[in-house]
């Protein structure tokens, strides 16, 4: 090898003789050696030459090499900078795709599905990553709301944890897991498919609405024989077999809030987890936008369900008591007379509940309106979820089912024929699986996204019949719970990376479009399910023919589905018109009134059996089934009634509380169907003394780093009788353990302590005077005010629409990157939400009702922010906004402090720092991420407005209202938030600051002069108010305010 | 007309030598072991302080107790507190000065030291408690390239840096002018250079001369009348940092009077604190700070006790009579609220502790009036406590009320505040003439008859 000096030389020798015509010394002219040496040394200034001439001729750099090795490195290491490394499979736009404009965002259809209720969503993507998501106002069912778990859905795609390539667990005798190990998918699939060949292969999923997948299952079991079992564990079953068992029809019928004048919920909490709370929210929000005309609620509930907290009148049960309201409802229609279709037996076996009032406890006066309200006019009455799943939650769907047909309900508001017949889950043939697992019966068991481990309860010995099955095979996106007991994982992807279908509702069909490319190695469930058919050579062509889903699933599209709803247009239109609108078909509005079953009397036995304490089971708004434990916007959501963040915890009444000495905190070891689970203790007004609520969907122990040891597994107090999961109405025994865990809420108060904040007023206030019970004040000043001659952008927010879902704060959170701060936090009060859902009760304790009132930023005329920031970071826009400065923050939060809403938040600690990648993905490039001791808060989505008003100026027109939409205001599924400018006439904003009699700014007598205005809740339950003689009393409208007060 | 007999205001039979040599003593010998002893713990505590607020600068406010509704916390308080201390100096030296009342020579010196060395420490917490401290130069009007940007002259934290930052400047001018003459004398008396050369220059070139005195008078005087105004518009203008919002329990107009009184209040038990210290500390100051002198001070002390309790008893008036919920609430709050132990701690400390000098015996007793002023640090620390978390912790909406979220960094700031000052003030013990030699001297004669004697 030579040398580098070896090199120097070779080039010395290469010149050519140097010409003498020119000398520059006598040396040089007479080519002295050391006049030689001295050329050669000439430049020798770099000590690392020097040093090597001193050394002889070793192997050191020369100088000129030097510079080139460095030149080459600079070059490089400039380069290295440059390019980003490729820490993901990114191919720079060779061409750039048409419909992406760097900096502008692209909105896809697409949908999700979390098990019960289907959503048809938008989904804003920048620059190739989704980042938003929001409802698909074109879907029939969900228009536009969307929930705050579809929202959130998006932070699990950019979740660290996610799985990233397929897995194999190496299994202990035990079965329990040893070690996960990477697998290749080749090893995967051929194994698999051997495994596949040995016959009795099942498949457990849940709910399948997807058509094409559906169809995806049935090629596969029609090559390998495998079975396909369906169960939720928040599956609505029951409804299901309720259907069957009176109509004939196994299906989840299709209801109708928005045409039902008075409602009727036993424990279904159709507002928050029942079946599809946002469409329900739609319809019955929509029904309640004249107060006059509006629909009435009547809740019977033994938890406090967020349907509860929105009834017009609430009566808390216990769970063993549901029956008993039904049929004591059902007999007092049969009283009437006016029932339709009365047969003897039903009357006779109603003849038993005729002291159903007093049974209840309740005021039989107020028992018989509700029946009078219920033969009125159109009417619903609907019973289901968790709290329902009694041991005779059977015999109750039998008996709602009956009052429906009794009142003519069937065929109007319950429309069987409309309803989802997808909809399968069943818990009976998940306990008849787990028989089978147990005798041997199954080789090989895929499981598709099920967490039976955690979700069944332990009673129902899925752990041990696991054990006995040869094959585990788990295809998810987690390891959870589940899948650690799986001897392989075949990765899938996320929702947001796979093709799919929907049936939204029978008849309504949708498209569900990926929104990014697999960002890892997985593969979505149903190609895995097309290789190992094409491997083992099974099942028909169209399984084995594909390469991808995608290009089965335009197959099946052409084949079986354009058919059905094409209506005239060729597949490719009606394919592009899928992915533009998201769905095609309409919701079947009406349908024929079926016939009861008489033998389905029958089934109804009797009343339940009842005990002093009763455990009530019931999923949360926010977290579900507990799939998406994982994910921190939903731990970090308050709880819609409680407001508690990241627990939950045994609710017991004040009643109860008392009488085994508890506080709120105090754990206490809950007893049922001989499990047993230490919870806190939460003191909840407004629940029956004889019920102890507790959350399902808490306690993960392996949903990752976020989920995991929040709260307690309540599914695992469910009881399995005479084949049936047992989730209300066991008896329960509560024992005082004298540990201590702290709740954290973000409201620090539950009464409003006489001020009026949200104002309530009845139906009947509301016919005497339209501003019932809305002290106004007189307020005046010596300055004139702002100024706004362009744009002045307002809110109104419907006190009487908001359900408090608290589907806005999500919304907000993604749209605005807001930080989640964890439970340690959240209780020192540094929960960062820009806008928040305050829960007032009022009443008595025992009986408390709930108001609901969201509060964001104000945007003050003469806001007493601005004032006081010493450095002017907190200003007014020429348009009426608030404006917040974050790089002009220093910090002082004197903003805060004469904020008289306390809507600001603070970074008390560098936050932005905290996100993990890829969860960066997952933010707004539109909105900055606020670095630590900045104050923020709501900005009314500035960068909406901003956009809006570029693209109407794009377009050459003026902004017409509904052109900017805030975050918040989309996600609604109930409209209570509109936005717009308070300088357009016609807006709607503009109409309920000038002309609307429930319209109020919330402190109005501080003269801070909001932006917002807030409309006065009405419940429609033919009270009338009792004047009030405090300061905030219904004043008569010429008295003027100052002269009032002092006499509380 | 016949003087009035009073008792002499330098005890001992003094002549000007002794009251040279007495003074200067403790800056002549080595230091005693109490002090070494004293300076070690609190310089310990000091470099604990500078440790603590490194490591808040470093990871964020939200260190300390400070939350969603209560962003004003510890630190805060604990400016208002200092500054507060802050005060009775400034009284002592200008406004008592320029009502001759003569006795105050004895303790002005000190008393202002202690004044320059609370709005020392008052001065940090302003800076830090910031949420980006690294900016708090944007807090100053100076000209910028960015547009140019002012600061909002509305906000009356601005008001208060223009306040404490001027209040600093004149008082520690004050100070230091009332030092030259001393300086002087120390550096005449100084056996080696380094002493000569520093005290020297200290003494801005002071040669005794009768046109040094007349200008020395003449801007003793200036500087006096320039301060008076100070001592009461800095904790007014703090006072308006809460009494210009409009958060109820803040927008008071009491407030000025109110907080004035108040730190008049604190400042002077602070000067009796110290005083009963640096009694013990250097036995041959009593002959300079006498009963008397401590017992004039204990006067002022129930005094501004009394008018601070009438500001207490006529805020729930004032709270009552405006009818507004909010405000009558927050009182209620104040008295019964979860934070009722810190209203009642502020109540027996300033209000009920005090009465005690109604009686002579107690106002002249040594242990009785340290204790007592002890106290009435606690509550003035304590009045500060409730008027900015009280009020912040439950305001309008029900729903955003909280608790102040109290941490051990919380306890580290206030404890270290006091690191901070008293290495200070223990520093100029050592270093600093703690009685004004020049101003001593022409008291000598006070309360003495024509022989000398008493």
């Amino acid at each position: 090898m030579k040398t580098t000096h070896d090199s120097i030389n070779e080039k010395q020798t290469d010149r050519p003789q140097r010409d003498r015509t020119y000398w520059r010394s006598f040396e040089d002219l007479n080519d002295t050696p050391e006049f030689n040496q001295a050329l050669q040394t000439e430049f020798m200034s770099s000590p690392i030459r020097a040093e090597a001439a001193k050394e002889g001729d070793n192997d050191k750099w020369a100088r000129r090499e030097f510079i080139k090795l460095m030149g080459a490195s600079v070059a490089l290491t400039t380069a290295a900078g440059c390019i980003r490394r490729p820490v993901q499979k990114i191919v720079p736009y060779v061409r750039q795709p048409e419909e992406v404009t760097l900096g502008v965002s692209n909105w896809y259809t697409s949908s999700y599905f979390d098990g019960q209720e289907h959503l048809g969503l938008l989904i804003k993507s920048r620059e190739g990553r989704p980042v938003h998501i929001q409802g698909n106002p074109s879907n029939p069912l969900n228009k536009g709301g969307v929930s705050s778990r579809a929202q959130a859905s998006l932070l699990s795609l950019y979740d660290p944890e996610r799985l990233q390539a397929p897995k194999r667990n190496l299994l202990n005798e035990k079965r329990t897991n040893r070690e996960t190990v990477a697998v290749s998918w080749e090893d995967l699939d051929s194994k698999v498919a051997g495994e596949l060949q040995k016959g009795n292969s099942y498949i457990l999923s849940g709910n399948i609405t997807s058509p094409a997948t559906q169809a995806v299952i049935n090629d596969f079991g029609q090559g390998f024989g495998t079975k396909h079992v369906v169960w939720e564990p928040l599956g609505n079953d029951d409804v299901a077999e309720g259907q069957r068992v009176s109509y004939g029809e196994a299906v989840v019928p299709s209801y109708r809030f928005d045409k039902a004048e008075t409602i009727v919920s036993i424990d279904a909490d159709f507002l928050g987890t029942w079946i599809s709370p946002v469409a329900f929210t739609k319809q019955f929000s929509s029904a309640r936008k004249n107060p006059a005309t509006m629909n009435r609620l009547y809740s019977f509930d033994s938890t406090y369900s967020l349907t509860g907290s929105n009834a017009d009148v609430r009566f808390r049960i216990k769970p063993s008591q549901q029956l008993t309201v039904v049929m004591g409802l059902v007999n007092a229609v049969i009283k009437s007379g006016k029932a339709t279709g009365v047969s003897d037996a039903a009357r006779s076996l109603a003849a038993k509940y005729a002291n159903a009032a007093q049974d209840l406890g309740i005021a039989p006066e107020k028992f018989q309106k509700v029946a009078t309200d219920l033969l009125n006019g159109p009417s619903l009455v609907v019973a289901g979820g968790l709290a329902t799943r009694t041991e005779a939650s059977l015999q109750l769907q039998i008996a709602v089912n009956l009052l429906n047909s009794l009142l003519g309900n069937d065929g109007k508001t319950v429309i069987g024929n409309a309803g989802s017949s997808r909809l399968k889950a069943s818990y009976a043939d998940m306990l008849n699986l787990i028989e089978r697992m147990k005798s041997g019966a199954v080789t090989t068991l895929i499981i598709y996204r099920s967490n039976p481990m955690y979700a069944l309860s332990g009673a129902a010995g899925f752990a041990e019949a696991l054990k006995k099955v040869p094959t585990v095979v788990y295809i998810g996106d987690q390891m959870n719970e589940t899948a650690l007991h799986a001897h392989y994982v075949a990765t899938d992807n996320h929702a947001l990376e796979t093709w799919g279908d929907v049936e939204y509702a029978a008849g309504v069909y949708g498209v569900h479009q990926p929104l990014i490319r697999t960002m890892y190695d997985t593969r979505s469930f149903q190609l895995s399910l097309m290789t190992w058919a094409y491997m083992s050579k099974k099942g028909p062509q169209r399984l084995q023919t594909y390469e991808t889903f995608y290009d089965y699933l335009r197959a099946f599209w052409k084949e079986e589905m354009a058919g059905k709803v094409a209506k005239g247009r060729d597949f490719e239109t009606l394919w592009n018109d899928l992915l533009q609108n998201g769905s095609v078909g309409e919701v079947a509005t009406s349908g024929s009134a079926r016939s009861f079953k008489a033998d389905a009397l029958s089934k109804i036995s009797g009343k339940q059996n009842s005990s002093s304490l009763e455990l009530v089971l019931y999923p949360t708004v926010q977290i579900g089934d507990g799939s998406l434990a994982n994910i921190g916007w939903l731990q970090e959501l308050p709880d819609t009634v409680t407001k508690i963040v990241w627990d939950n915890y045994a609710s017991v009444s004040l009643k109860t509380a008392e009488r085994l000495h508890l506080k709120e905190g105090d754990v206490v070891t809950l007893t049922v169907n001989g499990q047993k689970a230490e919870l806190p203790t939460h003191i909840q007004p407004g629940l029956h003394d004889e019920v102890v609520a507790v959350a399902v969907g808490y306690g993960r122990t392996a949903a990752g780093k976020v989920g995991n040891g929040v709260g307690v597994d309540a599914y695992k107090l469910a009881g399995v009788q005479n084949g049936e999961v047992v989730f209300a109405g066991s008896a329960a025994e509560l024992t005082k353990t004298g540990k201590f865990i702290q709740l954290v809420t973000t409201q620090g108060h539950d009464s409003m302590e006489g001020r009026q904040l949200v104002v309530q007023a009845t139906n009947k206030d509301y016919k005497e005077n339209k501003e019932a019970n809305i002290h106004r004040h007189h307020t005046w000043s010596i300055w004139s005010g702002h100024q706004y001659n362009g744009h002045k952008w307002g809110m109104a927010i419907d006190l009487n629409s908001c359900t408090g879902c608290s589907a806005c704060m999500t919304a907000c959170q993604s749209e605005n990157n807001i930080h989640v701060v964890g439970k340690k936090y959240v209780f020192q009060g540094r929960e960062m939400h820009w806008i928040r859902i305050d829960r007032y009760y009022t009443g008595d304790v025992e009986n408390a009702e709930t108001v609901f009132q969201p509060v964001t930023c104000q945007h003050c005329d003469n806001a007493p922010c601005e004032t006081v920031c010493p450095v002017a970071a907190t200003s007014h826009s020429e348009e009426g906004l608030n404006d917040m400065v974050y790089n002009r923050c220093v910090g002082t939060r004197y903003c805060s402090n004469n904020c008289p809403y306390k809507v600001r938040r603070f970074n008390w600690f560098n936050y932005a720092k905290l996100i993990e990648k890829p969860m960066h993905m997952a933010l707004n490039p539109e909105v900055g991420v606020r670095t630590r001791g900045v104050m923020e808060k709501c900005t009314f989505c500035v960068q909406r407005i901003k956009e809006g008003k570029n693209k109407a100026k794009v377009e050459g027109r003026p902004l017409k209202d509904g052109d900017v939409k805030t975050a918040c205001e989309v996600a609604c599924p109930a409209d209570a938030i509109a936005f717009g400018d308070l300088n357009d006439e016609n807006s709607r904003v503009a109409k309920v600051f000038k002309a609307e009699p429930r319209a109020y700014a919330l402190l109005e007598e501080w003269h801070a002069r909001p932006s917002i205005r807030y409309m006065s809740k009405i419940r429609n339950n033919d009270q009338v108010t009792p004047p009030k003689h405090g300061h905030h009393g219904e004043a008569p409208k010429n008295e003027p305010a100052h002269q009032e007060g002092g006499h509380s | 007309m016949s003087q009035m007999k009073r008792n002499p205001l330098v005890l001992g039979n003094k002549t000007l030598k002794d009251v040279t040599d007495d003074i200067c003593a403790p800056l002549e010998r080595f230091p005693s072991k109490g002090w070494m002893g004293l300076f070690l713990a609190a310089k310990t505590l000091f470099l604990f302080y500078i440790a603590t607020i490194a490591i808040v600068i470093a990871t964020g406010i939200g260190l300390l107790g400070v939350n969603h509704p209560v962003a004003w916390g510890t630190m805060i308080i604990t400016f208002v507190f200092w500054i507060g201390i802050g005060h009775a100096g400034t009284l002592i030296s200008a406004i008592l000065f320029l009502f001759r009342q003569r006795w105050r020579t004895s303790v002005a010196r000190t008393a202002e030291a202690m004044t320059v060395f609370a709005v020392m420490t008052a001065g940090i917490f302003p800076l830090i408690h910031t949420g980006r401290p690294w900016l708090d130069f944007w807090l100053f009007p100076y000209p910028n390239q960015r547009g140019p940007l002012w600061v909002n002259f509305r906000s009356p934290l601005l008001w208060d840096v223009f306040a404490v930052s001027t209040y600093a400047t004149v008082s520690t001018v004050f100070w230091f002018v009332g030092l030259i003459p001393d300086f002087a004398t120390i550096k005449d008396r100084a056996t080696n250079k380094i002493r000569r050369t520093i005290y020297g220059a200290l003494s801005l070139g002071w040669r005794g001369t009768a046109k040094n005195w007349s200008h020395y008078e003449m801007v003793y005087l200036i500087l006096a009348g320039l301060s008076t105004p100070l001592v009461l518009s800095v904790h007014t203008i703090v006072s308006f940092d809460f009494a210009v919002s409009n958060l109820p329990g803040w927008h008071a107009t009491i407030f000025p009077p109110y907080f004035v009184a108040g730190a008049i209040f604190s400042g002077f038990a602070m000067v009796i604190t110290l005083f009963t210290l640096v009694r013990i500390g250097w036995p041959e100051f009593k002959n300079y700070v006498t009963l008397d002198h401590m017992e004039v001070m204990n006067k002022i002390i129930m005094m501004t006790g009394l008018m601070v309790g009438y500001a207490y008893g006529s805020e729930f008036l004032i709270a009552w009579y405006s009818g507004n919920d909010y405000e009558r609430y927050v009182f209620m709050n104040r008295a019964m609220g979860p934070y009722a132990w810190s209203y009642w701690i502020m109540i027996c400390c300033n209000v009920v502790i005090p009465q005690l000098f109604w009686f002579k015996k107690f106002r002249r007793s040594i242990p009785v009036m340290f204790v007592v002023s002890i106290f009435v640090n606690i509550g003035m620390w304590f009045e500060r406590f409730v008027i900015t978390v009280t009020s912040l912790h439950r305001d309008f909406l029900p729903s955003n009320w909280g608790q102040y979220a109290w941490s051990i960094y919380d306890t580290c700031i206030l404890v270290g505040s006091f690191g901070m000052f008293l290495t200070i003030f223990l520093l100029y013990l050592r270093v600093f003439p703690a009685i004004s030699i020049a101003e001593i001297k022409p008291v000598l004669h006070v309360g003495k008859d024509e022989e000398g004697g008493h």
